[in-house]
């Protein structure tokens, strides 16, 4: 039986704005690595993270893109049931939603994470990605409180940065996140088909994993 | 200077789940008909994606530019300022919403219908809720029948009957009314998890049925059955199995060669002369201004568009708007009370369930606590909520999961160790619950945001209900009750604060009545003093019952087309 979805829509937006900054930038967002943060450098060598197609023109600078990096790591990290967010394209998604059909949201992102990393300087005076994990999860929870000073919007930003990174880490990998199906597979959803059949609905274990994408094999994030 | 278009029989204004069905018995009685809609033709295999974001996110089979322009402004109380929501609820397409829903196809309780003098029979008239402006409808349970059973067979139901002439089968619902006869298809597939909550329903006194369906369960009239591959929610069906309107009646109605459809019409007023009769629609379509006459017009938008047409509609005849001499347009207004309004009940397992195939509308029902099916004395509220658990899981929802208080971050790695056992180990149920009108509540136009146009766009204003929130706890307690027979380890509930802001149920505003003063259209769905205009959806419905409306706003609108054309000469002189 082929549950496998044809391929159905084309690659999407091309970058036609090839700069050596929008390069050097887009490279960060494609491959979702915060180059800053030396805590992760290990992980590029493990991680396979390009999206599968050109991807719209970046929206988030060098400097914001690792700081969100960091971010959505502590959101999902790196640990033994699978890698971290940006390590599965979830800078890249955000990215292409925010160029795409979030702009409404470009200058919320971008401030509040301009907000975060001005937080972490006053209280640790480094970066958000240069902290370490628990100065992070610390400014986190203050953020995610509303507590963080001279950050009023705190809350919202973070419900909004965490559902980015939700959607970056669970969605299709057609969108750039979710690469490897890391982040179907951590939940156990098996992929996108067209059809299911009464097997697929049984309950008694989790369903053998499909890797399927809903737009066919050469958008899978393979 | 607006386009003078040659003279039409009948202007069907949108082409929705209302309009896409009352095009068909009027092509067929012979009357040429004009639908006029504000979206285009979609295409199935091409729009559709098996895709959450897609469909929930960017929402891209749930938008439209008409609908976008005009979302209409929201407030609890008359002190407040309407504030404008972020998005309409419904979209702009050949077969409007009935794309995009999931399809669950009802027909109404008996009881639904005769609310006000059931009521005062059973429990006395101190058993009305304090403030409503509920009436019994100018129509009743066995009057609709016909019409029901006409919904089912041409668009394409599948279900089970529970009551076929008054003989009651347990496999159906038994509290339904009766039918003439069977579905014309049985109900969608079931499965383990389904199977689950129907046996551990029967084995605590409940009666359960499975819900009936506008989705093919078997090939039915060149459709194939349903696909169940989990993306029905704010998605289009990819191999047309869901029975929207633009591939099941308005085909129909297009294969009569009476039926001309003209897309991406923006319809901006309705013309009336000044006996109050209607003379067509005016209507902006590539940048042109067109005047369509017509002998007759059936206004077909969603609930909000159908007040605001009418209230925008003014004339010497009508300086109110359309309809509304005696202040009735807006008035009965009211969003349901469903998982919109915060109600519903959601559960957590120790095991797999695996539901992140098949269909909302894949669901098993109880209505032992809807209607009026238990006794109520003493209870201090009427109605009640029908249960539906139900199959179809996205990823991103899922893992955005409640963590049912048993994790302390929804982020980090003791969530993410979380998430990994459980996403697949919850989900929730429907809780849909009765909802009256009440003096409170109501709709008009903004006096301050306006669609590009300049048109102000509908205001809507929604108080605090007392029979609700009652009617919705008792049934969640049961739902409740239900999940924890079935195993599950984590329950949570809410009976719904202040009701919807915008729903996609939307009732009322434009309420059928025998008496003009307090209702906009007649009992067959045409307004008091504009005999040769009628009103089609949600919003002639004075009540909502403890399910989704639009088999039954269907029903109406298929009886209000056969009406016109069975009433051609009288309703048209």
């Amino acid at each position: 039986m082929n549950y496998k979805n044809k391929p159905a829509l084309d690659a999407g937006v091309s970058d036609t704005t090839n700069t050596p900054t929008t390069i050097s930038r887009r490279s960060l967002l494609q491959t979702g690595i915060s180059a800053g943060s030396a805590s992760l450098l290990p992980l590029i060598a493990t991680s396979s993270c390009s999206l599968p197609a050109p991807g719209p023109p970046a929206v988030l600078d060098t400097g914001i893109a690792v700081t969100l990096a960091a971010f959505s790591n502590r959101v999902v990290p790196a640990d033994a049931n699978g890698p971290a967010a940006a390590d599965c394209g979830v800078v890249a998604y955000i990215n292409r939603s925010l160029a795409e059909w979030n702009q409404a949201e470009v200058a919320l992102v971008t401030a509040g994470l301009q907000s975060l990393d001005a937080a972490a300087s006053s209280r640790f005076n480094q970066g958000f990605a240069q902290l370490t994990e628990s100065q992070q999860d610390e400014l986190m929870l203050a953020m995610e409180a509303g507590t963080l000073e001279n950050f009023a919007n705190a809350q919202q930003v973070f419900n909004r940065l965490h559902r980015l990174t939700l959607e970056g880490m669970f969605s299709d990998p057609y969108y750039g996140g979710n690469a490897n199906y890391a982040g179907w597979d951590l939940i156990g959803y098996p992929g996108a088909v067209l059809g299911s059949t009464a097997e697929m609905q049984q309950m008694g274990g989790r369903l053998p994993a499909l890797h399927t994408s809903a737009y066919g094999e050469e958008h899978d994030g393979h | 200077m607006a386009i003078n278009l040659p003279e039409t029989d009948v202007v069907v204004v949108g082409l929705g789940a209302a309009g896409g069905v009352a095009v068909l018995p009027l092509t067929r009685a012979g009357l040429q008909v004009i639908g006029l809609e504000a979206g285009t033709w979609m295409n199935p295999a091409q729009d559709y994606k098996a895709d959450e974001i897609h469909n929930n996110v960017r929402a891209l089979v749930t938008t439209g530019n008409k609908v976008g322009r005009e979302v209409p402004t929201f407030r609890n109380t008359p002190d407040q300022v309407a504030r404008q929501a972020a998005r309409h609820p419904m979209m702009n397409a050949v077969g409007g919403t009935s794309i995009h829903y999931h399809a669950q196809s009802w027909r109404l309780n008996p009881w639904d219908f005769r609310i006000h003098s059931s009521t005062i029979e059973r429990y006395g008239a101190g058993y009305l809720p304090e403030g409503s402006t509920v009436e019994d409808w100018p129509v009743s349970y066995n009057e609709m029948e016909p019409y029901y059973d006409s919904i089912e067979y041409e668009v394409g139901v599948s279900g089970k009957a529970g009551n076929i002439q008054g003989r009651i089968d347990p496999a159906g619902n038994i509290f339904e009314g009766p039918r003439q006869r069977e579905y014309p298809m049985p109900p969608l597939r079931s499965c383990d998890y389904l199977d689950l909550m129907t046996q551990t329903a029967k084995d605590i006194g409940f009666h359960p049925y499975r819900g009936p369906a506008a989705i093919n369960s078997q090939p039915y009239e060149g459709r194939p059955g349903c696909a169940f591959h989990g993306y029905c929610d704010r998605g289009g069906c990819h191999i047309r199995a869901k029975s929207s309107t633009d591939v099941t009646t308005i085909p129909k109605a297009q294969a009569t060669g009476n039926l001309s459809v003209v897309d991406n019409a923006n319809v901006r007023r309705i013309e009336c002369d000044n006996t109050g009769k209607v003379t067509g629609v005016t209507y902006l379509r590539d940048g042109e201004t067109y005047f369509q006459p017509a002998r007759a017009v059936l206004l077909g938008c969603y609930t909000y568009e159908n007040i605001r047409m009418l209230l925008l509609s003014r004339s010497p005849f009508h300086p109110d708007g359309l309809g509304n001499n005696r202040g009735q347009v807006g008035r009965h207004y009211f969003g349901h009370w469903d998982a919109q309004a915060g109600v519903g009940v959601s559960a957590l397992f120790p095991f797999d369930l695996n539901i992140w195939y098949g269909a909302i509308a894949q669901g098993v029902m109880v209505d032992d606590w809807a209607d009026d099916n238990f006794d109520h004395s003493g209870m201090g509220f009427i109605g009640g909520a029908s249960l539906h658990a139900y199959t179809e899981k996205h990823p991103i929802g899922a893992a955005g999961m409640n963590t049912f208080g048993r994790t302390g971050r929804r982020w980090g790695s003791e969530w993410k160790s979380f998430i990994r056992e459980n996403a697949g180990r919850w989900t929730s149920a429907y809780v849909q619950t009765t909802t009256l009108p009440y003096n409170n509540t109501w709709a008009d136009l903004d006096p301050d945001v306006t669609d590009p146009f300049g048109d102000p766009v509908l205001r809507i204003t929604s108080g605090p209900k007392p029979n609700e929130p009652l009617a919705a706890a008792h049934a969640a307690g049961k739902m409740i009750e239900w999940f924890r027979a079935a195993g599950a380890i984590e329950v949570t509930g809410g009976q719904g604060g202040n009701g919807p802001a915008l729903s996609t149920h939307a009732h009322g505003g434009t309420r059928m009545g025998l008496n003009p003063d307090t209702s906009v259209v007649d009992a067959f769905g045409f307004v008091h003093d504009a005999p040769n205009l009628g009103l089609i959806g949600g919003s002639v419905m004075g009540t909502a019952g403890a399910r989704n409306p639009t088999q039954t706003l269907q029903a109406l609108a298929w009886r209000t087309a056969q009406h016109l054309a069975d009433n051609w000469d009288t309703r048209t002189a």
